[in-house]
């Protein structure tokens, strides 16, 4: 054994050199101190976790030969003018050829002025907002599902449940959830459904007391809302305690994570829009399945996949199935083989919009809904929409799983 | 004034900044230049504040931020050219920098301080529920504003250019006023301001007058910081951590200094994006930059222009 492992050293030693001068650069910032340093963690583990993994298959395949991935990367401090230089100098003195986002919207924007005037590839997977994609930017590709379809899941079901269900919507007064519960509004009062609230609360509220008795008397079936994990986590707990007999709950990003689970039986019923789940089912055809992604994710970072290491990714196996495809690492045939681009992935069906008012936006991915739900005498997120993709069926009430 | 050395060296500076990111077309120094103008731009102005007239100013991220806005809401919903809507921002926040000041300056010490903090957190959630504004998810502007400027890449040298200028005329209104009779004035209300009333100063005009002048050009670099960045949202344009590190700067430099806070500015900013871009310090930077600033603040108390003029008492005169 000892034998073949210098073997197999020697062999890398050896076949190492031959591809050392064929290197693909990926520039990108994450944003390792300020207020966005632990939701751009994710993303940041989905990028290397995909480097890692392309070049411990040899690399991405051009033509006859492979290109090995080589990483640029700096910390932009949360910050939209660091982006700008640090995106600068990946392009000029690091000379990146592709470029991953930093994450949030607020720091895309920034670095697309500066990639679309280079000409650069950027693919986005840590900014949900549309607006970046409506103002003509020819090389910005998002391969999430956008901030105005997030809820659209739980409206399809809810309304599924109960066509006349009455909504009431508390959300965090921040850019992305406005905009998730805005559209969120449109698309349930299209679909015959009622809005009996509708209200933002300051991102740092602790005590939701007053807003659950308000939600009581507003005779809502339905709840919609949140922002964050501690204010999300926050109004479940205090709906349960309070008893507020919500038939339905529909809360962003807080349950999504695992911590969730401790809140016990005020966690039971919930469900939340989530970009991808450890259950989900595509049939990739391209990149690992889903169960092979997860695997060597928990190997490598003991810890469990979440959607942004999932989402981050991605972007590195969207990017490399359009340098394969465009046999070239131009950027405008990969752009070009991007905009031509419809395949699935363990992430879900990926297909970019080409009108100029549009360019670049996600139109196949579809957000999944995750309910908490007790399988087995074990709490735990399950699939529940849509409905081919489910792994367990959806409770309605919210008293039926108690 | 101009047969003062210092008045040059300000000139050589500014010419420094500007000719040699353009010597062969040097972007990547152009970017780390930008910010450190905008440092510099924002501790000078605090600094007629904060070092002349002795009030510390938290807020002053305020003139920066609501520069930013309306100058980007003048391009982006009612298309004025990027001049107009710079003056605009400039003379706007200026004006409303007066009439909040005639109000908060009645205040001193800790209360004023506090005060200034008020004022951003009132303004900023003005902007984040002010409908026109984008409310909490701001603004964003196409790249095609930038056509007039002979499209993205030609623009922004266009903004360095227009920045290095605001730079500059932040360096001279620093050094014009404390030259002057209001700086002398203002420099009295430092030392003491019952004093300085009971001499003449008319104090409460001073200093209303001296909090609008620092509003002027931090509105008119936020307007181009953030029309470089085609986007603007209340959590950047308000972000008091910015106003922090202006004070910081202010003291590392040598407050009242206008050499010293503008060096202040430069080597701060130079020592950030050095530290983060480096590939022996990126990954513990900030504490790199902890303790450099520790060890300033322990031997250095009166700043860097201190022990400069300390150690060269002649230089008193040069550098003012």
């Amino acid at each position: 054994m000892k034998r073949l492992c210098l073997l197999a050293a020697a062999a890398t030693l050896f076949a190492a050199p031959a591809f050392a001068e064929d290197t693909i650069t990926v520039g990108f910032t994450d944003s390792q101190t300020g207020p966005l340093n632990v939701d751009s963690l994710g993303q940041q583990r989905g990028y290397e976790f995909w480097r890692d993994e392309v070049n411990a298959a040899g690399g991405i395949k051009v033509g006859d030969k492979k290109y090995t991935v080589k990483f640029v990367s700096y910390d932009d401090q949360s910050v939209g003018g660091r982006v700008q230089q640090l995106y600068t100098r990946l392009i000029n003195e690091d000379h990146a050829q592709f470029l991953f986002s930093p994450y949030s919207s607020g720091l895309t924007a920034p670095a697309a002025v500066i990639s679309e005037q280079y000409g650069k590839i950027m693919i986005d997977s840590g900014g949900a907002e549309e607006k970046p994609f409506e103002l003509g930017n020819k090389y910005l590709f998002m391969v999430i599902t956008s901030a105005s379809h997030y809820l659209s899941g739980a409206v399809e079901a809810l309304k599924a449940k109960d066509p006349h269900a009455k909504i009431a919507m508390v959300y965090s007064d921040d850019p992305f959830s406005k905009a998730v519960l805005t559209a969120a509004k449109q698309q349930a009062l299209a679909a015959g459904l009622q809005v009996v609230m509708d209200e933002s609360y300051s991102p740092s509220t602790t005590d939701f007391g007053p807003i659950v008795n308000k939600i009581i008397s507003s005779n809502a079936d339905a709840f919609m809302g949140g922002g964050h994990y501690s204010d999300g986590a926050t109004l479940a707990r205090q709906m349960h305690d309070q008893k507020a007999g919500m038939k339905w709950i529909s809360i962003l990003v807080a349950p999504a994570d695992d911590k969730f689970g401790e809140l016990g039986p005020a966690a039971l019923g919930v469900t939340v829009p989530s970009q991808w789940e450890l259950q989900v089912n595509y049939k990739p055809q391209f990149g690992p399945t889903t169960a092979e992604f997860a695997k060597a994710f928990q190997d490598k970072f003991h810890a469990k996949a979440d959607y942004h290491a999932a989402s981050g990714y991605t972007s590195g196996v969207v990017l490399q199935h359009a340098i394969e495809q465009a046999g070239s690492i131009d950027p405008e045939k990969v752009a070009a083989a991007l905009n031509a681009t419809d395949i699935t992935t363990f992430f879900g069906h990926v297909k970019f919009m080409t009108d100029p008012g549009h360019h670049g936006l996600q139109e196949a991915h579809k957000m999944v809904l995750a309910q908490w739900q007790n399988t087995d005498g074990k709490l735990g997120r399950q699939v529940v929409w849509p409905l081919e993709a489910k792994s367990a069926d959806l409770i309605y009430p919210i008293s039926a799983s108690q | 004034m101009l047969r003062r050395p210092f008045f040059w060296i300000i000139a050589l500076v500014i010419a420094a900044f500007a000719v040699l990111p353009s010597i062969g077309n040097n972007v990547e120094l152009r970017e780390s230049l930008v910010l450190a103008a905008v440092y510099i731009t924002l501790a000078s102005n605090l600094n007629i504040m904060l070092g002349y007239t002795g009030y510390i100013n938290f807020g002053s991220i305020v003139f920066f931020g609501l520069g930013g806005y309306i100058c980007i809401w003048l391009v982006y919903a009612h298309s004025w050219p990027l001049a107009a809507s710079l003056l605009a921002a400039g003379v706007g926040v200026s004006f409303l920098a007066l009439i909040f000041g005639l109000g908060i300056l009645r205040l001193r010490g800790a209360f004023f301080a506090l005060s200034t903090i008020g004022i951003v957190e009132g303004v900023q959630a003005f902007a984040e529920n002010f409908t026109p504004w984008g409310g909490s998810s701001g603004i964003y502007i196409s790249p095609q504003v930038f056509q007039p400027l002979g499209g993205s890449a030609q623009a922004l040298w266009v903004i360095y250019f227009l920045l290095i200028a605001v730079m500059g005329a932040s360096l001279y209104l620093s050094y014009a006023i404390k030259t002057s009779k209001f700086g002398l004035g203002l420099l009295a209300i430092g030392q003491n301001e019952d004093a300085a009333a009971i001499l003449g100063v008319p104090t409460p005009r001073y200093k209303a007058l001296a909090y609008s002048a620092s509003a002027f050009l931090p509105a008119i670099a936020g307007g181009l910081y953030f029309f470089k960045g085609a986007f603007i949202q209340p959590s950047d344009a308000f972000d008091l951590t910015l106003s922090t590190e202006a004070i910081v700067i202010c003291m590392l430099g040598g407050q009242g200094t206008v050499a010293g806070v503008a060096l202040g500015a430069y080597l701060y900013e130079e020592l950030r994006g050095y530290l983060l871009t480096s590939s022996t310090f990126a990954n513990f930077q900030l504490t790199i930059a902890g303790v450099l600033l520790l060890l300033i603040v322990l031997f250095f108390p009166s700043g860097l222009m201190g022990f400069l003029y300390s150690r060269f008492p002649r230089l008193k005169r040069v550098l003012e």
